[in-house]
């Protein structure tokens, strides 16, 4: 299903997750790391993505928990030393230090989840094709030749078994043979396939002259509202950022945490920035439950008995 | 818009460029910089592909290739580092040269992670998939990567390269704690599955080179491929 901020114009939704992950690896302060986690698990929750992160959690974890424990370990900066570990000391601060960090690796870690599934490769290349028309075509055949590729393996194995190549029977070593001859055909088989797709797309003029791009995104209105949205919020965290607010200091000595009016206003800007979308996506799910109810303020009469569907693209 | 579409990128590029330097150099957090380093490094050979003259049988070509790489890569999912990925990047650039085996490694990394999960690993592997094939392009003509066995040791040794690039990226998270002893307690942890690599990589290449590098230099013949 593609709605609410899935649907918007790919810009939108590079921007935002450009944004984010500037972010991330900009604002080094608990409570900005905090908001942006929690908003990002809001839109994947609110996009229906909740069980996909969840299946990915544990792996992330590792690694985000691999580096809070690694840096304590190894690094002893720091005023107030907690206890000894195998005659080093393990500092607060390093402890400190060591789950900011996990807090930033398992942001960047959701937030990809979040952005392959909105930014889909076809956006993205999208956007770069008038910049770099070979190179997603490229990406874009490459893409195609995936599945592609899967579905012919599996007819090349069934075509072979009758033949008695056969990659699941016999010893170790005539399996090997047997699979190994089972992608050599592929191979051939796909190259000699897209050296003809390639003369026929010379023939149709290919690289006869500069690439045109078809554009099958429209920014509209509301495309541009948000655009500007976005920029305008997240510009101001930017600058509070280079006026050096947003950045927790922990080494060598933890600073005191104090939260004054040019940090309020930095937070109410990254909250515009990072909470617009799930905002959307909210509106978008409100606005579908509100038009199933019978009691709906709509101009439009409602027949019992038939079901409505919105065809319109959004 | 479409006009200024260059300018526009590269003040973007620049931009981001000055924000991570000044994150490096005043807060010592290298996330950002590293991120930027990495498209620099992508970049010239991504430009250059833009540049050069290319037959549309030439991108075909490139794009079945690393269709090829990415597609071998999801039998092997349920083992971590057997990837044979890297065998057919290093065949693919023995054959056709470094700069269409840099491609084809980026590209595979970009393409199979769409299967596997993008994350910020995706342009550490993008690079260091590239790098395979960009170095076995650029030694194809020695002597010893024409025998079997300088191959399989070239093959050997990227194995471990690759799992080395892939723990820099975990490292730069920690610059305080950044120490030889770091460095060492990392790729000890890491060892096995370099190794695993480095070995299924001899496997593949044993396996593959004599029947693909046949199959692939005699499209290049037929066709006409990458002559250089």
């Amino acid at each position: 299903m593609s709605s609410g901020f899935r649907a918007m114009h790919p810009s939108v939704a590079l921007l935002y997750y450009a944004g984010l992950l500037l972010f991330a690896t900009l604002l080094f302060h608990p409570l900005f790391l905090a908001t942006e986690i929690a908003g990002l698990t809001l839109l994947l929750v609110l996009q229906g993505q909740g069980r996909q992160l969840l299946r990915a959690l544990p792996f992330f974890l590792l690694m985000a928990v691999s580096v809070a424990v690694l840096n304590p370990l190894f690094s002893h900066r720091g005023a107030h030393i907690l206890f000894y570990f195998m005659d080093q000391p393990v500092t607060l601060e390093a402890v400190l230090y060591g789950l900011m960090m996990m807090a930033v690796l398992l942001t960047v870690f959701i937030l990809f989840i979040s952005y392959s599934y909105t930014v889909t490769t076809d956006k993205f290349m999208y956007l770069f094709a008038g910049a770099a028309p070979r190179t997603t075509l490229l990406t874009l055949m490459a893409l195609r030749f995936v599945p592609l590729f899967q579905r012919r393996l599996r007819q090349i194995t069934m075509i072979q078994r009758i033949r008695g190549v056969d990659a699941g029977k016999g010893s170790v070593r005539s399996r090997m043979r047997d699979g190994m001859t089972l992608l050599k055909v592929l191979l051939t088989w796909s190259l000699e396939e897209a050296l003809q797709t390639a003369d026929s797309m010379k023939a149709r003029g290919y690289g006869v002259r500069k690439r045109s791009v078809y554009g099958i995104y429209r920014l509209d209105l509301q495309d541009k509202a948000i655009l500007l949205l976005l920029a305008a919020s997240g510009l101001i965290p930017l600058f509070f950022w280079m006026k050096g607010y947003g950045v927790l200091e922990i080494y060598p000595r933890m600073k005191p945490m104090h939260f004054g009016w040019a940090d309020a206003a930095m937070y109410a800007g990254f909250c515009l920035f990072v909470l617009t979308p799930p905002a959307l996506e909210g509106k978008e799910k409100w606005l579908w439950r509100s038009s199933r109810r019978s009691v709906y303020p709509s101009a439009i009469p409602r027949k019992t008995g038939t079901r409505f569907m919105s065809s319109h693209l959004r | 818009m479409v006009r200024f579409r260059f300018p526009l990128l590269i003040a973007l590029g620049l931009f981001v460029a000055g924000l991570a330097l000044t994150s490096a150099l005043k807060d010592r957090h290298y996330m950002l910089l590293s991120l930027v380093l990495l498209a620099v490094a992508l970049l010239p050979l991504f430009i250059r592909l833009e540049r050069r003259p290319l037959e549309s049988r030439e991108l075909v070509l490139l794009a079945v290739l690393s269709a090829v790489a990415a597609v071998s890569r999801i039998p092997f999912a349920a083992l971590p580092s057997v990837k044979p990925v890297s065998a057919i990047v290093i065949l693919s650039a023995y054959v056709f040269g470094a700069e269409a085996g840099f491609i084809i490694g980026a590209v595979a990394a970009l393409v199979s992670n769409i299967y596997f999960g993008q994350g910020p690993w995706t342009p550490w592997q993008m690079f260091a998939w590239g790098m395979v094939g960009l170095t076995a392009g650029w030694l194809r003509n020695t002597w010893w990567m024409k025998k079997k066995g300088g191959m399989l040791a070239f093959g050997f040794v990227w194995g471990f390269l690759f799992g080395w690039i892939m723990n820099i990226w975990y490292l730069i998270s920690l610059p305080d704690a950044f120490s030889w002893g770091l460095v060492a307690a990392a790729y000890a942890s890491s060892f096995y599955l370099d190794l695993a690599h480095a070995l299924s990589n001899v496997f593949f290449l044993a396996v593959l080179a004599g029947g693909w590098t046949k199959v692939l230099k005699r499209f290049r013949k037929k066709y006409g491929l990458l002559q250089e």
